[in-house]
C-alpha cells in the first residue's frame, strides 16, 4: 500500500507493504500526471488517490503515534499553509489552520534562500525581527532592508524570525512546540521560535496516514 | 403593524425573524413569505456592492440582492434585540432605494414554542432547512424527527452556506441563535448563550458579524470548542476543519 503526501512544493511517499521501507520525496512540479497512490492526504492530494485523509486530520494521527503526552502543542510548518493541534488532558483542546495570514510562507523562506544563495544551514537565529503578516507581504521588509544596507543574510533571517514569531503566536505560544514539516531542518526558523522546539521532521503527515493503512 | 394595510399585500420579503403577531397577520391574509436571508436567487452578489461594503455580513448582502431581484410588496425587517444594528443599517439602505415599504419590526417576544428539531437525530442541513422554513409560519407543525442524545454541537446562526453543514453526524444538537429561532424567540440571550459542555460543539458565525464575540467568548470557555467564523462560502480549508474537529473529538465515532 503506497501512501501520499501532496504538499505544494514537495511530495512525500511511502509503501508500507514493504518491510522497513523508508519515505521518498519528490518536487511537486515533477510529479507524474499518472501517479496513484492507495491513500492521500495534502491540499493536492485529492486527485491522485482512491482514498483521502484531511491534513489536520493525519497531522494530529501522526502526532499521536509520535507524542506520548497528554498534554502538548503539534504545529505543521508547509509551503502553503501552517496547521496545528493542542491537546490537553489526552482530547484535542484546539486546533487552527491558517491559509490565508500564514499564505506561502515554507514557499517563501525556500525561495529567498535560492534567490539570494544564501545557505541557511550555516546561519543562525538573528537577535531582531521584522514584523511581517506573512510570507508575501514580509518581502517588501527584505527590498526596503537591504536597500538601505543590511546584509542580505540578516534581512531573510529577520524575515525568517517574523514569520517564526506569526506561526508560535497562532499556535497559542506554548512552552514547548512539537514542529513538523520541512522547516523543521531550518536553522534559523527553529531558532527563531522562542520556546523549546521537538523537530519531528517532514514525514509526521505520512506516519498519520499509516495508522489508517493500519486498519486495511 | 403601523400605517400598512397587510390585505393589499401578495408577497412580502421577511429579514430575521419579525415577532409572531406580524408573521401570524400574514398568514391569516395567505400572504407568500420569502426569507431573504435565504438564498434565493442567482444573480451575483457583485450586484450588491455600490450599496454595502464588501467587508460586510454575507447575510445582509444576500437579503439586499434577494429584495433586488425578487416581486415583493413590502419587506418586513427585524431590527431589535433579536437581529443585529446591521439590519437596522441596512433596511435604512432598503427604505431608500426600494418603491415598495420596508416595515421596521422589533421582536421581543418571550414566549418560547419549543426546541424539538434543535436536539433532533436527523441531518443538520435538514434541521437547519426545518428551522428556517418554520420562521414564516405562526404556527408549530410537530417536529417529525425523533429526539437523540447529542453528540456534536452546531452554535450560531444558519450559515449562508448550508455546505458547512455537510460533515455533522445526525447526532448534532443546535445551540445559538439557530434554537432561539426554532423557538420563535430571536432576543432570548439566555438560550442565545446555552450550550453543553460535554459535547464537541463548533461555534460558528458569519463573518463581521457581530456575533463572532459572543462566539469566540463561548468556544473560548467551552472545553472541546472550534470557533469559526465564514464569509460569503465555505473554504475547503473551513470544512476540512469541522471534519478534523468533529473527527479528532469523538464526534463521528
Amino acid at each position: 500500500m503506497i501512501l501520499g503526501d501532496f504538499g505544494t512544493s514537495y511530495c512525500k511517499f511511502l509503501n508500507v507493504a514493504e518491510d522497513g521501507s523508508q519515505p521518498t520525496i519528490l518536487s511537486t512540479k515533477e510529479l507524474p500526471g499518472n501517479l496513484h497512490v492507495d491513500l492521500a492526504t495534502g491540499h493536492n492530494g485529492r486527485r491522485f488517490a482512491d482514498r483521502y485523509v484531511n491534513e489536520l486530520i493525519a497531522l494530529a494521527r501522526g502526532g499521536e503515534s509520535m507524542i506520548a503526552e497528554p498534554e502538548y502543542v503539534l504545529l505543521d510548518c508547509g509551503s502553503r499553509d501552517i496547521k496545528f493541534v493542542a491537546y490537553k488532558d489526552g482530547k484535542l483542546k484546539d486546533m487552527g489552520w491558517n491559509t490565508e495570514c500564514g499564505a506561502s510562507m515554507g514557499f517563501t523562506i525556500e525561495l529567498l534562500e535560492k534567490y539570494y544563495d544564501l545557505d541557511y544551514q550555516k546561519m543562525g537565529a538573528p537577535e531582531s525581527t521584522f514584523s511581517v503578516t506573512c510570507g508575501v507581504l514580509g518581502m517588501s521588509h527584505i527590498f526596503d532592508a537591504v536597500i538601505s544596507g543590511m546584509p542580505v543574510s540578516e534581512a531573510v533571517a529577520r524575515l525568517i524570525k517574523g514569520i517564526a514569531l506569526n506561526a508560535y503566536r497562532f499556535c497559542g505560544s506554548p512552552d514547548r512546540l512539537y514542529l513538523s514539516g520541512g522547516l523543521c531542518a531550518n536553522p534559523v526558523f527553529v531558532g527563531s521560535l522562542p520556546c523549546e522546539v521537538v523537530p519531528l521532521g517532514r514525514y509526521l503527515l505520512l506516519k498519520g496516514l499509516s495508522r489508517y493503512a493500519e486498519f486495511d | 403593524m403601523g400605517d400598512y394595510d397587510i390585505s393589499r399585500f401578495t408577497t412580502v420579503g421577511i429579514v430575521g425573524v419579525p415577532p409572531l403577531a406580524v408573521i401570524r397577520a400574514l398568514n391569516e391574509a395567505k400572504v407568500i413569505i420569502h426569507d431573504l436571508d435565504a438564498r434565493l436567487v442567482t444573480a451575483s452578489i457583485d450586484g450588491v456592492s455600490p450599496l454595502l461594503p464588501k467587508v460586510y455580513c454575507a447575510i445582509l448582502r444576500t437579503v439586499v440582492l434577494n429584495a433586488l431581484h425578487l416581486k415583493l410588496d413590502a419587506i418586513f425587517i427585524d431590527v431589535g434585540p433579536g437581529k443585529c444594528d446591521c439590519a437596522l443599517h441596512v433596511s435604512t439602505i432598503l427604505k431608500e432605494i426600494l418603491s415598495i415599504p420596508v416595515i421596521r419590526t422589533r421582536n421581543v417576544d418571550v414566549a418560547g414554542c419549543g426546541t424539538p428539531i434543535s436536539k433532533a437525530r436527523q441531518d443538520l442541513t435538514e434541521k437547519l432547512l426545518a428551522i428556517t422554513e418554520g420562521v414564516k409560519y405562526a404556527t408549530v407543525t410537530p417536529c417529525q424527527f425523533k429526539s437523540c442524545k447529542p453528540k456534536a454541537g452546531f452554535w450560531g446562526v444558519p450559515p449562508r452556506d448550508f455546505s458547512l453543514l455537510e460533515p455533522f453526524p445526525v447526532t448534532t444538537h443546535i445551540y445559538g441563535w439557530t434554537r432561539c429561532m426554532e423557538n420563535k424567540t430571536p432576543a432570548d440571550e439566555v438560550l442565545e448563550a446555552y450550550c453543553n459542555p460535554k459535547v464537541p460543539t463548533v461555534f460558528f458565525a458569519q463573518s463581521f458579524c457581530a456575533k463572532t464575540a459572543l462566539a469566540k467568548f463561548l468556544a473560548d470557555r467551552h472545553p472541546q470548542a472550534l470557533y469559526l467564523d465564514v464569509d460569503f462560502t465555505t473554504s475547503s480549508s473551513a470544512k476540512a476543519k469541522v471534519q478534523a474537529f468533529l473527527e479528532l473529538s469523538g464526534a463521528l465515532s
